[in-house]
């Protein structure tokens, strides 16, 4: 079994409106998508918000995310899969491709 | 992975309208727009905080708590924005609404129903305040509310720009509904909630989950008015009495045409009879003093429908006298045709028809395939074949709703002698 750390990215550009039902939905589909793969959830991790703060060498501090692609941070959660091919799977059923946001999927190194 | 807790249904809707409410009240009403996207963004928030596995244990305090510092940010951002144009320091004054103390969902009181009441203003448009009431009252979405009420997008827009800009002029805020004034506006609360359940319940037109969703919110706040000081009252009681009626018979009935077709063929015993005794409790509640609202005859007609054991041992006398009241309250071509189908069943097709023909073409929206849905039941019940294919054809060609354009075409297989009447000798 491997360990693999799933980033959520959200979509920066700006989409319409969900209604606030189309939103109750969409939160039923989260909890549908972990419950399609017990005992694959390590850890379900946790939203981040949506601002912070970027450290760069020099010690120079920015406000704001590293926003470096179409993308944004929006969280994260541990797997735990017996090779990629289940751990890409079980990224693809998850909703937030509804909303036109992505999951990165990196193994863990194993060095801690 | 903490436990999930389910929420309960249409949390989000409902909570939408409470925190967008509670949140004018702090704000004040020509902050409504900056209150709606507070709520929307914390729900956003929400989403993806609690779509991981981590539903709060007050998430509804979790959302006005957020929703609030949100709005607060905004405010003092555009305030310092404001101040930094003008040249001026920042100052006193720039901590809006800091000493606020957090009011969690229990304590929400009837900020709900005092947004309904700004929403029914006199001076907003009624069809306008009705699409404003539906998206910060009741948290639907534009796309919801246009599916609903069968308009466009754009017109929902349009309709909601209109409310807003009416209190943005006017400078309304919310206020007590304890004023004077606030039972004048009654009247035009009740209508929009009566607009709301009739939207989602008698409209043939489209077929869809969130019609029914309408006849909810129209429960909801029909109950939420009647248990508030300022609209409890006979005629909301009345009110309430006949939403409950029909929204108890809603799950047995094909659609609105065959509700008036094929009253004969429903499932009385698949009737949610928890709501025809509410129903019941609220009529009773309604028959104090001496005012005979609408709703007072029309809760007594649909209450006729209830209590009967079949369309037989309907009351149609009674209902046709119900529907003669009604039509001098308030007239109007769709009481004549249900006042026809009551008059044809207890007093023949004949003088159902001639009361219908007399209604002048102009009167008549269109296209409304019920109208003719009836002239060829009653003319085919007449004998008169070929009148009753005409109109069965009309409103086959005007009618957009599947399910009753399915019992229009069986109607019409049977008058052309392509399909044998199974249903008229009860086999089915």
């Amino acid at each position: 079994m491997a360990k693999f750390l799933f980033i959520y990215r959200d979509p920066v550009e700006p989409r319409p409106q969900p209604s606030p039902e189309e939103m109750q939905q969409f939160l039923a589909l989260w909890g549908q998508w972990f419950e399609k793969f017990p005992g694959a959830v390590v850890d379900g991790g946790d939203a981040l918000q949506p601002t912070g703060r970027v450290v760069k060498p020099g010690g120079i501090v920015s406000d704001g995310p590293y926003v470096e692609a179409k993308e944004m941070l929006g969280g994260y959660s541990v797997i735990e899969a017996p090779d990629y091919d289940r751990a890409v799977a079980i990224a693809r059923a998850c909703p937030i491709a509804m909303v036109g946001g992505a999951v990165e999927i990196r193994e863990f190194a194993g060095f801690a | 992975m903490t436990e999930q807790s389910p929420l309960v249904e249409h949390f989000f809707r409902h909570e939408y309208g409470r925190l967008v409410a509670v949140l004018v009240r702090t704000l004040g009403a020509r902050h409504l727009e900056l209150a709606e996207d507070s709520v929307q963004e914390a729900m956003r928030r929400a989403l993806r905080s609690w779509g991981l596995g981590r539903v709060p244990d007050q998430p509804a305090a979790w959302l006005l708590q957020v929703a609030r510092r949100l709005a607060v940010d905004q405010l003092r951002r555009a305030r310092l924005h404001h101040r930094f144009l003008a040249g001026q320091p920042p100052g006193a004054g720039d901590e809006i609404a800091e000493a606020e103390p957090v009011q969690l969902a229990g304590e929400i009181g009837d900020e709900p129903l005092r947004l309904l009441f700004l929403c029914c203003h006199p001076e907003i448009p009624a069809e306008s305040g009705v699409a404003l009431a539906l998206k910060t009252v009741a948290g639907f979405g534009t796309r919801e509310i246009a599916t609903a009420l069968l308009v466009p997008e754009t017109t929902v827009q349009k309709r909601i720009e209109r409310a807003r800009v009416k209190l943005r002029e006017l400078a309304l805020e919310l206020e007590p509904l304890h004023h004077p004034w606030m039972k004048r506006r009654l009247d035009a609360v009740r209508a929009a909630i009566y607009l709301l359940f009739n939207e989602g319940y008698l409209s043939a037109r489209a077929e869809s989950p969130i019609r029914q969703d309408l006849c909810d919110e129209a429960l909801r706040l029909a109950r939420l008015l009647s248990r508030h000081l300022v609209g409890n009252d006979p005629e909301t009681h009345a009110m309430a009495a006949l939403i409950c009626f029909h929204a108890a018979r809603a799950a047995a009935r094909v659609d609105s045409a065959g509700a008036l077709i094929l009253l004969g063929e429903q499932d009385r015993s698949a009737w949610n009879w928890e709501l025809v005794r509410e129903g019941m409790d609220w009529m009773a509640r309604s028959a104090v003093g001496d005012a005979l609202s609408r709703y007072h005859l029309e809760a007594a007609i649909a209450w006729e429908h209830c209590r009967a054991t079949s369309t037989e041992a309907t009351d149609w006398e009674q209902i046709v006298q119900l529907y003669e009241h009604l039509a001098s309250q308030v007239g109007g071509p769709a009481i004549e045709l249900n006042r026809a189908v009551a008059e044809s069943r207890c007093r023949g097709p004949q003088a159902a028809l001639q009361r219908l023909l007399a209604v002048p073409a102009k009167s008549l929206p269109e296209p409304w395939p019920l109208w003719h849905a009836v002239l060829g039941q009653l003319h085919w019940q007449a004998g008169k074949r070929a009148a009753a294919i005409r109109h069965f054809e009309q409103a086959l060609d005007v009618s957009e709703s599947p399910a009753e354009k399915q019992i229009i075409s069986s109607r019409l297989a049977i008058l052309r002698g392509t399909a044998s009447p199974s249903w008229l000798d009860g086999s089915d």
